[in-house]
């Protein structure tokens, strides 16, 4: 008998959880050869991407927030540790290193990329820190650098983790005022929305803080270009801000395998039930994480919770139960406020986030997260969580 | 053309991410029609659209969420 394949394309966050999920909801399946799990990941490391603030704004070490994923897997998951060339949903196949796997179920967990080459200028005039742990460095290196003139950091759209540029310019203000350089040091925050963070709850206490820190802020604005030679970034609602040094977050696209199978849209998102995390009306293909079209933060927590959504979709249409499991939409993102404060944002798809207090409590769950997100990944703090936050999910069932 | 943008329960980042996003891939004179739950959406779309000098054509309380319709009448250079 052939064995059932589930396939998961990306070794991110979401892969990964949905891999060794996967293996724990076919754990009698997989023992007996009748299911088998595979996963596809394009580096042989792990790279938890929140740690990228760490290094760029504390000079924190790279090799810290890193593994190997060969580590972080369930032994019964058949890892690749290669590049996919082409998903081939119209013959259930996976293209790789000249070879062909078909799969029963497939996942796609492909993430985002940060590109700071869509938008003319900005690549060559700015220090990312969303396009890996070297640029992250590099920012660090620039900012022990840089001691006076105008600071921009600039928020562009759609990208990953929407506390991650507050964070940095709060961690940046931080910085220079511990190296006794503020008075020298202009900061400017520069963001698309109407205020300093999109959910107006969470923008009520980051707002006065950006005040009482002398952070300037710059709403409505989405960056149209960067003049390199006069170093000055316009805005598509036609203003301009000069800066000496520019820390961006770039827009971010779509992985570059949904743009070859051509199964995403004009940015590379691929069209996803915000629920059930299937793939456009398809009930053998399934997205988790960046990946997704779905109107909701890209970050880690969403990726976790709906990886755990697809994986118990996928069971039970495996052993024909009948449930459907549906994602309510839960986000609890730390937003770190600098002076060792931070809150979390909380929503699901029927509440946006609440008004809160930033605590240092929040901010020590928030440091202490970064060492147990390895163990997080392997599943083991799942009781843990549904115990405090409840299921990511609603159950709903389909009568035969 | 009229782009459709669907962003009832989206509020992190929110709405106008999506118009935004899609904004960027419109042509002048396209119109996008923005569904929304988030009730920031209205005063932020509208705020959004008077800036950069483009039309708030239809601002409308549906059963449930917001119909929002801008026409794109300026894109940046």
């Amino acid at each position: 008998m052939t064995p059932k394949r589930v396939v998961v394309v990306g070794g991110g966050t979401g892969g990964t959880i949905l891999a060794n999920k996967m293996v724990s909801l076919l754990r009698s399946e997989t023992s007996e050869g009748k299911a088998e799990v595979h996963l596809f990941a394009d580096s042989t490391e792990h790279v938890f991407s929140p740690g990228n603030l760490d290094i760029a704004f504390r000079g924190m070490v790279p090799a810290s927030f890193r593994r190997r994923e060969a580590a972080l897997l369930n032994r019964r998951v058949v890892l690749h540790e290669t590049a996919v060339n082409r998903i081939d949903l119209m013959n259930r196949t996976i293209l790789y290193d000249s070879k062909v796997l078909n799969y029963d179920y497939l996942v796609l967990a492909t993430g985002s990329v940060a590109r700071p080459d869509v938008i003319e200028g900005l690549k060559e005039a700015s220090h990312n820190f969303h396009t890996g742990q070297e640029d992250a460095r590099k920012t660090w290196e620039a900012l022990s650098r840089f001691s006076k003139g105008k600071l921009v950091v600039l928020t562009n759209i759609p990208h990953k983790c929407p506390p991650s540029p507050v964070e940095a310019v709060f961690l940046v203000e931080e910085l220079m005022r511990e190296r006794g350089l503020r008075d020298k040091v202009e900061i400017y925050y520069a963001t698309p929305y109407t205020r300093a963070y999109p959910a107006p709850a969470i923008a009520d206490v980051v707002e006065p803080l950006m005040e009482k820190r002398g952070i300037r802020l710059y709403n409505m604005f989405n960056t149209d270009y960067v003049d390199t030679k006069l170093r000055k970034v316009y805005s598509i609602e036609g203003e301009e801000l000069e800066f000496d040094m520019l820390i961006t977050v770039p827009p971010h696209r779509g992985a570059d395998i949904v743009f070859r199978s051509e199964i995403g849209d004009a940015e590379g998102w691929i069209p996803t039930d915000r629920e059930t995390m299937r793939y456009s009306n398809s009930d053998d293909v399934y997205v988790v994480g960046d990946a997704t079209n779905i109107p909701i933060s890209k970050s880690g927590v969403v990726a976790h919770l709906e990886a755990i959504v697809a994986a118990e979709n996928i069971t039970s249409d495996y052993f024909g139960t009948g449930k459907v499991y549906c994602y309510t939409g839960r986000i609890n993102c730390p937003l770190e406020l600098g002076g060792n404060r931070a809150v979390f944002v909380s929503a699901t798809y029927e509440k946006p986030p609440t008004r809160q207090k930033p605590s240092e409590m929040k901010y020590l769950m928030k440091r202490t997260f970064a060492s147990i997100y390895w163990e997080m990944l392997k599943g083991r703090l799942d009781p843990l969580f549904d115990l405090y936050f409840g299921k990511p999910y609603r159950v709903r069932v389909v009568e035969h | 053309m009229r782009r459709l943008v669907d962003a009832r329960g989206s509020y992190c980042p929110g709405p106008l991410t999506e118009l935004i996003k899609t904004y960027r891939n419109a042509e002048l004179g396209d119109e996008i029609e923005l569904l929304a739950t988030d009730p920031a959406a209205k005063s932020d779309v509208s705020a959004w659209a008077k800036k950069s000098g483009n039309e708030l054509v239809e601002l409308k309380d549906e059963q449930g969420y917001f119909k929002i319709v801008v026409k794109v009448v300026r894109k940046g250079r």
